[in-house]
């Protein structure tokens, strides 16, 4: 994967030194070779720390909505992230013509999680190749296939190459399997509905209120949240039952239509919650009701910013 | 002592406009169900019908216009995508589907309302009071809600 490195590294070189864009959203190396952090590259010299590979594990779009709109931005994107990209274009948070987007087309994101969860947090290296990824724990080497660490969004991944990316690097991979992203809804679907209620019950009543996974995600860009309302005050913003499972109901439907299902949400949860069972089921109907996938282009309206006349044939008269 | 089982009405000013039916919503409404007047079914969000689960609702109904007859020409068409989603998710998580219901009215339909909010009332005493989503604790018993 090194080799990405070198070619984004030539190519955002090319971009800052041409003046085509003013700053670069990517990643650059941390302290722990386990958490590469989002970075913003301005000039050529700070691009010594710039890191690209599977661990990387923000949805970059989120930064997007901080810049003004005039800036020009290039921005390192996987499938998930230039789909992000391309639903704030539709709801106008940045204009296309100030974007440069670098495209990588994407493996799937290794799950720090799952990592720890079969070696314990001592590791103190990683590397990885397409099939393996490597890690050093109290001095002993330990590979693993790739495919069981990685993260459960990215197993399900159905478009894994960047859309409408001004430059690709690397060549484009086969696209992933609809019935596959299905599968986890559909045997949710299937249960009881006492089964299904213990099930949100039990994933909502985890929930510390620590709206990670707001801040994670590039569709929840509202400058006051409906959490923080006070008058009125809509949800209890305590850790009361009441209050987190309207907390987790409504932050899902506010994304029906706009989640690109990239599952930032779920690997910024500290609960270890599974947030992408109720966005994935509201994906699912938009791809069964209105054939609608958030982000495949920039101009169509998602559904329910649209209306279409032939909806009153479900009309209940 | 067995209690009523509640329910809200979210109605559309302009769906009831024939007088004697207005009348009677505004005024003569049994106590078990709470009246929310909204200028439009558009403007309901979903927040207004999860809030009422959460105040200790047993059932929820919905009267607007037909589609195409709307005061505001497609508010009720583009409410109807939003609130269809929305029950589909509440299912989801293991809410009755049942206990919200969509009543379309026309203006000629005098005497409907009445006979509408009868027919839901025996289905949610059917159902029984609601368990599934939590309740607000010290929920205001009133629509006041500050």
């Amino acid at each position: 994967m090194s080799e990405t490195i070198v070619k984004l590294k030539t190519e955002i070189e090319r971009l800052l030194n041409e003046d085509v864009i003013d700053v670069v959203i990517a990643f650059k190396q941390e302290d722990s070779p386990l958490r590469p952090q989002p970075a913003f590259f301005r000039n050529v010299a700070e691009l010594e720390v710039l890191e690209y590979n599977s661990l990387c594990q923000n949805n970059l779009a989120n930064y997007l909505t901080r810049f003004p709109q005039d800036t020009r931005i290039g921005i390192v994107v996987r499938g998930c992230e230039s789909r992000s990209v391309n639903a704030l274009i539709v709801e106008k948070q940045h204009q296309r013509e100030n974007l440069y987007l670098i495209g990588i087309p994407c493996h799937g994101i290794v799950d720090i999680k799952k990592i720890f969860k079969k070696t314990g947090e001592e590791v103190t290296d990683y590397s990885e190749n397409q099939d393996e990824v490597t890690v050093i724990v109290n001095g002993k080497e330990i590979t693993f296939s790739r495919k069981e660490l990685l993260h459960d969004s990215c197993l399900r991944c159905i478009h894994p190459n960047p859309v409408d990316a001004d430059i690709l690097l690397g060549d484009p991979l086969p696209e992933g399997d609809p019935n596959i992203a299905r599968q986890e809804v559909e045997s949710i679907e299937a249960m009881s509905r006492d089964e299904r209620y213990a099930w949100f019950r039990h994933e909502a009543e985890r929930c510390i209120r620590c709206y990670a996974c707001r801040e994670a995600c590039p569709m929840c860009y509202c400058t006051e949240c409906f959490v923080d309302h006070t008058a009125p005050r809509w949800t209890e913003s305590d850790v009361s039952q009441a209050g987190m499972q309207a907390w987790h109901i409504i932050r899902a439907f506010h994304q029906t239509g706009r989640c690109t299902s990239c599952g930032a949400c779920e690997r910024a949860c500290p609960m270890d919650i599974k947030l992408t069972y109720l966005t994935e089921k509201l994906n699912k109907d938009m791809r069964e009701l209105y054939e609608f996938e958030a982000g495949l282009d920039s101009e169509t309206q998602p559904p329910f910013a649209s209306f279409n006349l032939d909806d009153k044939k479900r009309f209940i008269v | 002592m067995e209690t009523k089982l509640k329910i809200v009405l979210f109605q559309c000013q302009w769906c009831l406009y024939s007088e004697p039916d207005q009348q009677w919503v505004d005024h003569d409404l049994p106590p078990s169900i709470h009246l929310v007047k909204l200028p439009c079914t558009g403007r309901i969000n979903p927040l207004f019908i999860l809030n009422a689960i959460q105040g200790g609702a047993d059932g929820i109904m919905i009267s607007g216009c037909l589609p195409e007859k709307c005061h505001y020409k497609e508010g009720n068409l583009s409410a109807l995508r939003q609130h269809e989603e929305f029950i589909n998710l509440l299912d989801y998580i293991g809410y009755e589907r049942d206990r919200i219901r969509f009543v379309w009215l026309d203006l000629q339909d005098r005497g409907r309302i009445q006979r509408e909010l009868a027919n839901f009332e025996t289905s949610i005493t059917e159902l029984g009071k609601a368990n599934n989503l939590a309740t607000r604790v010290n929920a205001p018993s009133g629509g006041q809600y500050v």
